[in-house]
C-alpha cells in the first residue's frame, strides 16, 4: 500500500509545482513586455497579468484601470498585440464576427408569425428577431391589431414552431384593448388545439396544448406611458427589465410617435432624443436577440409639388429602423408593403383583420361572400 | 497630450524642479509647452538659480517637439505611392465603376448620401462582397442599424455556387455593431493599433482594404447640435481619424449619411451640416425610384471629377449581373 501512497503524494506535489509554474509563466507574460518596472507593476497589480488580458480590453479602459495616459495605454496594447502575434492577424477588432459565422446565425434566427401567411411570406417568415421593425399606416388600418397579435404569437410554444417567449407592450396612446388581446389569445389556443387534433389524426405524436388564454395574457408585460420623459425613462430601464426577464422576445411600442408629435418645440432636440432612443432599441434587439416593433403614425409631406403621406417624425428618424412595413388601403382591402429591408425584396401582400385576429385576406373575403 | 511628468521616465532632465518651474508659468503638459512663448520662458529661466539646467531642459523639450515633425515627400514619391498603394476597388456594379473611373480609391473616404431605403446599405454590402471576392482582401463592416445581412452578402458573391470559395469570401468580411460614438472611437483606436502592428510584421496577405461604416450619421446625430460645441468636435475627430486610417494604411473607407430637408419644396440635402462636408473625399447621392426599383447615383463632390455626373442602375435581386 505504501508505495502507491507515496506515488500519489508525489504526483500531487508535481501538479502543485506545475500549476505554480504556469502561474509564474502568466506573470512572466506581462513582464516580458519592454516596459518600465513601475508600469509593469501597475499592470500586474491591476490584474493584467497575461497578454490576452491586455489585448482584450480597449486602450481607454486600460488607461483608466491602470491610471496612465491614453497614449501609453495604446502603446501597451500595441506591444501586447505584437507579442501575442497571431492573435492580431485573425481578428481586426475585438468582438468582430465574420460574415460566414453570421450567415449560420441568421439562418437559425427565429421569426414571429403574424398569423397571416401572405404577410409572413413577404417578411421571410415573420417579424425577424434582432431587428427593429417599424410599422406605419393611417389610423384604423390595424397597427394596434398587429401589435396585439404579435404579443400573443410570440408566446406560441416551440413545439408548435413558435418562440415560447414573452412580450413587452409599451402603450403611449392608450389603445391597447385587453378584451381584444383575450379574443386573439383564445383564437390562438383554439388554433393550436386544432393543429394537435390534426396531428393526432395523422398518427403523429404531439403534445397536448397546455397553454390557456389566461397564461397568454399573464405573459404580456404592459407599460402605459403618459409623456415623453416617461417614454425615455422606460427605454433606459428596459435593459435592466429584460435582463431580469430573459424570456421577453418582442418589444412593441404603440406608438413611438405620440408624445413626440406634441410637446416638442425644439425640433433639433427632438431629433437628438429620438436618434439616441433608436440606437438604444437597436442595442436591445441585438443584445437579447429579440424583435423590436415600433408602430408609427403618418403625416403629410410636401414633395415634388404635391402633398403625400409619409411616416411621421421626419427624415432622420426614417433611418432608425432595420425594416419598415407600410400599411395602406387598396380599395376595400388592407395591404402591407415592405418599404425598407436590408435583406428582403420590396413586395406587398394583402391581409385582413378578423375577430380572431390577423388572417389571410383572400380566404376570409370568400367566406364573407359565401355567407 | 501627456503631462510633463511622463517625459521624465525617459529623460531625467525633465525633473521635479524643471516641472515646478514650468508649472509656475502655467505649463502642465507638453501641449501647454507648445503654446507658450519660449523666448519669454528662456528669459525667466535666466533669472533662476539653476539657469543652465533649466535651459538645457527647454532645449531638450524643443528637440523632442522637432522629432514629432513628419518627414516630407516630393511629388514623384507621392505619385509612386499613389500607383503602388492607392488602387481603385470595384464596387461590384459596372455602371458605378465607370462613373467613378474604376471604383472607390484606397486612401480616400467615400460617402454615400441618400434618404431612407434609397439603397445605401445595399451598395455597402455589394461593395463588401465585391472587394472580399475580387481582391481577396479583408473587409470590416461597422453596423449601427442591425442592417448587416450575411445572407444578402452571400447573394452578391458572383461565384456563390462554389461553396468553399463562398465560405472563404464570407470569412474575410467581419462585422461589428457600434451603437455610440464613444465605442466607435475605441474601435478605431484598436483598429489602428492592430494595423500598425501588422504593418511592422509585414503581414501583407489578406490585408484590410475596405472599411464600411453604415451609418456614420446615426452615431453623430445624438451628440450634434444644442448649445455645446463638443458634439461637433467629436464629429470632426471621428472624420479625421477615418481619413488618417485611410491614408496611412491604404484602406478605402465607405460611410453612409442620411438626408435632411432643405428649405421649402421638399428638397433635401446631406445631413451633418457644413462642417462634415469637408471630410469625405467623394460624396455620392443616391435616389431610388420606388416604381421601377431604379437607383440613380450622382456625384456631389469628387477629388478628380466634376460634380453632376449621374448613372442609373437597378437594385439587384441576386448575382445574375456579375461583372
Amino acid at each position: 500500500m505504501a508505495p502507491t501512497h507515496t506515488l500519489a503524494a508525489k504526483s500531487r506535489r508535481r501538479f502543485k509545482k506545475l500549476s505554480l509554474a504556469t502561474k509564474h509563466y502568466r506573470v512572466m507574460e506581462t513582464s516580458r513586455l519592454p516596459l518600465s518596472s513601475t508600469i509593469r507593476g501597475k499592470l500586474i497589480s491591476a490584474g493584467y497579468t497575461s497578454l490576452s488580458s491586455i489585448s482584450s480590453v480597449s486602450s481607454t479602459d486600460l488607461a483608466r484601470d491602470v491610471d496612465m495616459t491614453e497614449a501609453e495605454a495604446v502603446d501597451i496594447s500595441k506591444l501586447a498585440n505584437q507579442i501575442s502575434g497571431s492573435n492580431g492577424t485573425t481578428s481586426l477588432i475585438n468582438g468582430g464576427k465574420n460574415a460566414w459565422d453570421m450567415l449560420h446565425e441568421e439562418e437559425s434566427l427565429p421569426r414571429i408569425t403574424t398569423s397571416c401567411s401572405d404577410l409572413d411570406n413577404i417578411l421571410g417568415g415573420g417579424i425577424s428577431c434582432r431587428d427593429v421593425t417599424e410599422i406605419g399606416g393611417v389610423p384604423g388600418i390595424g397597427k394596434t391589431q398587429i401589435g396585439i397579435q404579435l404579443s400573443v404569437n410570440v408566446q406560441i410554444p416551440r413545439e408548435f414552431g413558435g418562440l415560447g417567449g414573452k412580450a413587452i407592450y409599451i402603450d403611449t396612446e392608450g389603445s391597447f384593448m385587453v378584451e381584444r388581446a383575450l379574443q386573439m389569445a383564445e383564437a390562438c389556443v383554439e388554433d393550436m388545439e386544432e393543429y394537435t387534433g390534426y396531428m393526432m389524426h395523422k398518427h403523429f405524436k404531439a403534445s397536448q396544448v397546455q397553454m390557456k388564454p389566461e397564461d397568454i395574457l399573464e405573459n404580456i408585460f404592459y407599460f402605459r406611458v403618459c409623456s415623453y420623459t416617461e417614454q425615455i425613462a422606460l427605454v433606459n430601464h428596459l435593459d435592466k427589465f429584460i435582463s431580469e426577464n430573459k424570456d421577453v422576445k418582442v418589444v412593441i411600442v404603440d406608438s413611438i410617435t405620440f408624445h413626440f408629435r406634441q410637446d416638442f418645440d425644439d425640433l433639433g432636440q427632438r431629433t437628438r432624443v429620438l436618434s439616441e432612443m433608436a440606437l438604444k432599441f437597436m442595442k436591445l434587439a441585438k443584445k437579447f436577440s429579440l424583435a423590436v416593433v415600433l408602430l408609427n403614425q403618418v403625416t403629410t409631406k410636401y414633395t415634388d409639388g404635391s402633398f403625400q403621406l409619409a411616416l411621421a417624425l421626419g427624415d432622420s428618424w426614417s433611418h432608425s429602423c432595420t425594416n419598415r412595413v407600410i400599411l395602406y388601403w387598396n380599395g376595400d382591402e388592407r395591404y402591407a408593403y415592405i418599404d425598407k429591408s436590408p435583406s428582403l425584396p420590396s413586395a406587398s401582400a394583402s391581409y385582413n383583420v378578423t375577430s380572431r385576429g390577423l388572417r389571410n385576406s383572400s380566404s376570409s373575403t370568400k367566406r364573407v361572400k359565401m355567407m | 497630450m501627456a503631462p510633463l511628468k511622463h517625459v521624465e521616465r525617459e529623460n531625467p532632465i525633465i525633473d521635479a524642479s524643471f516641472r515646478d518651474f514650468c508649472a509656475s508659468h502655467g505649463i502642465q503638459t507638453v501641449e501647454d509647452f507648445l503654446l507658450h512663448d519660449l523666448y519669454e520662458l528662456a528669459a525667466f529661466a535666466e533669472r533662476q538659480r539653476n539657469a543652465d539646467r533649466l535651459k538645457e531642459g527647454i532645449t531638450f523639450m524643443l528637440s523632442l517637439i522637432e522629432l514629432q515633425c513628419r518627414p516630407w515627400l516630393n511629388g514623384m514619391e507621392l505619385l509612386e505611392d499613389l500607383h503602388r498603394n492607392k488602387h481603385t476597388l470595384s464596387t461590384g456594379d459596372k455602371g458605378i465603376d465607370s462613373l467613378l473611373q474604376g471604383g472607390f480609391r484606397e486612401g480616400q473616404v467615400t460617402e454615400l448620401v441618400g434618404p431612407s431605403s434609397s439603397g445605401k446599405t445595399q451598395f455597402c454590402m455589394q461593395a463588401a462582397a465585391s472587394v472580399a471576392e475580387k481582391y481577396s482582401a479583408r473587409v470590416l463592416y461597422l453596423d449601427t442599424g442591425n442592417s448587416f445581412s450575411a445572407r444578402r452578402i452571400a447573394q452578391f458573391i458572383c461565384s456563390s455556387s462554389d461553396a468553399a470559395l463562398r465560405q472563404k469570401v464570407l470569412s474575410r468580411i467581419s462585422c461589428q455593431m457600434v451603437y455610440d460614438v464613444y465605442t466607435m472611437f475605441d474601435m478605431l483606436h484598436g483598429l489602428e493599433v492592430t494595423l500598425r502592428s501588422q504593418a511592422q510584421m509585414n503581414v501583407n496577405e489578406d490585408r484590410l482594404q475596405l472599411l464600411v461604416v453604415d451609418s456614420i450619421s446615426s452615431l453623430i446625430t445624438p451628440i450634434l447640435g444644442g448649445s455645446g460645441s463638443q458634439g461637433r468636435a467629436l464629429m470632426v475627430a471621428v472624420g479625421y481619424m477615418l481619413k488618417k486610417l485611410a491614408h496611412e494604411h491604404n484602406i478605402a473607407i465607405l460611410v453612409t449619411n442620411h438626408t435632411v430637408g432643405a428649405g421649402e419644396g421638399g428638397r433635401t440635402k446631406p445631413a451633418l451640416g457644413e462642417t462634415w462636408k469637408s471630410i469625405p473625399h467623394v460624396r455620392l447621392m443616391l435616389t431610388r425610384d420606388h416604381r421601377n426599383n431604379n437607383c440613380t447615383i450622382s456625384i456631389l463632390k469628387h477629388t478628380s471629377m466634376p460634380a453632376g455626373h449621374t448613372v442609373t442602375t437597378m437594385t439587384r435581386e441576386d448575382n445574375t449581373h456579375c461583372l
